[in-house]
């Protein structure tokens, strides 16, 4: 790739890498005037090889990537993307030296592998689900369930909280143990509700002490508004006790494997997709 | 209503939840392709970003105890009708079996179950 003209100093040696989105359908439609990663950023572009593509853009050198604007840069493309064909999201911060070793060093030695995983999310798109705990109403279902918490509540009431520390730390993490638990029902619960209107789920882990679900969906298109549908009813049933987040669609970040890439040719891949069907609908002996 | 909206925005300004967001989401997660393929890579920095996990500590405990000893009972049993024993709703989500735990042990089982190409170069990290 030629080096681009730059301003002396802005661009270091001149030279530049190529940022590696994700890989896509080689028959997709040119990405138009997408911006990419890195300062300044360049427009995002299909590199070609057999049936594949790869969404790639130039990056300089030297650089430094991971401001928020590349991390957002990199999730919109993926996104948007994969709202409209399917996409293998690599991971954040993938550059190879050049285009020609997109096509050769990846593209080309993955072909099969590719092609095959692809087909896997051909109408599908992942969805991510968050909902959080509203503290004053999961504390009082925890001392209503829990004896021993309502009796230490009693106890460090109106108390010096250094003369009752450690009946604050048995307290805490009584309350901390039953929100663990309360979690993994409530997660059980939202797998019942999603699980009709998606191909695969992921329980993904909690980021806040009041996380009360935290999964990814892979789900097909048409199926967005049974999806969205279901998961009212659920924040209706959680009102003033879980608020709900659903997220998407986006690329299918949680579902795309190392196993998906392997053996295109052979059953392990029917053997997934197998796998998945069956997950469609809950099992009444799981 | 419960709509799907993506986490990213389309073609505004970075927002700082929608940030967030994307950080949790794309961390760790997507294809990695190994060194051997960056070989060429002098040159190019990627900050990384610590995950954010969950580990309970003393100060979540005192956290936790603070609040619950400020926390009105009688108001928020007024506050919030229904929430407050309501065991029959917390019974049948215990009743309920672990179909999305299921899902997800079963994608990890098959994952594992799977070794890594010969030549090791592409692997995901996604800690399965």
């Amino acid at each position: 790739m030629a080096a681009p003209a730059a301003p002396e100093g802005a661009r270091g040696l001149g030279q530049s890498a190529c940022y590696v989105y994700g890989i896509v359908p080689a028959d997709v439609d040119r990405t138009g005037d997408v911006r990419g990663v890195g300062d300044p950023p360049a427009r995002v572009q299909l590199v070609r090889h057999g049936g594949l593509g790869a969404l790639v853009s130039a990056v300089d050198l030297p650089g430094r990537l991971g401001t928020p604007e590349d991390l957002q840069a990199h999730a919109q493309i993926l996104d948007a993307t994969a709202v409209e064909v399917p996409v293998l999201p690599l991971q954040f911060g993938t550059v190879m030296a050049t285009e020609e070793a997109v096509a050769g060093e990846l593209l080309a030695v993955y072909q099969e592998a590719f092609a095959a995983a692809l087909k896997q999310f051909e109408g599908r798109a992942q969805y991510v689900v968050k909902g959080r705990y509203v503290e004053q109403a999961v504390l009082a279902e925890a001392l209503e369930e829990i004896p021993e918490a309502a009796r230490l509540r009693e106890q460090i009431r109106g108390k010096n909280p250094a003369a009752t520390r450690q009946a604050r730390i048995r307290l805490g993490e009584i309350i901390n143990n039953a929100i663990t638990a309360k979690r993994a029902a409530d997660t059980r619960a939202l797998g019942e509700v999603a699980a009709p209107c998606c191909v695969a789920g992921v329980v993904r882990e909690p980021t806040h002490e009041l996380d009360a679900v935290h999964v990814a969906l892979l789900v097909e298109t048409s199926r967005r508004d049974d999806l969205e549908q279901a998961l009212s009813d659920l924040a209706s049933d959680w009102e003033g006790r879980i608020g709900i987040r659903l997220l998407g669609p986006m690329a299918p970040y949680d579902f795309t494997t190392t196993s998906m890439l392997q053996a295109p040719h052979t059953r392990n891949h029917q053997a997934t997709m197998h796998d998945l069907r069956a997950l469609e609908s809950p099992r009444p002996n799981a | 209503m419960v709509r799907a909206m993506q986490p990213g925005g389309r073609g505004g300004e970075p927002s700082p939840t929608g940030l967030a967001d994307v950080i949790e989401i794309i961390l760790d997660q997507g294809l990695v392709i190994d060194a051997y393929l960056r070989l060429s890579l002098v040159g190019i920095e990627v900050l990384t970003i610590d995950a954010r996990i969950v580990v309970a500590s003393v100060d979540t405990y005192l956290r936790f105890a603070e609040a619950v000893s400020r926390l009105d009972i009688s108001r928020e049993k007024e506050g919030l009708p229904g929430l407050v024993g309501d065991s029959q709703h917390s019974s049948a989500i215990r009743k309920t079996k672990g179909v999305l735990r299921e899902m997800g042990d079963r994608l990890r089982e098959f994952a594992e179950s799977e070794s890594l190409p010969a030549s090791g170069r592409l692997r995901s990290r996604e800690g399965y």
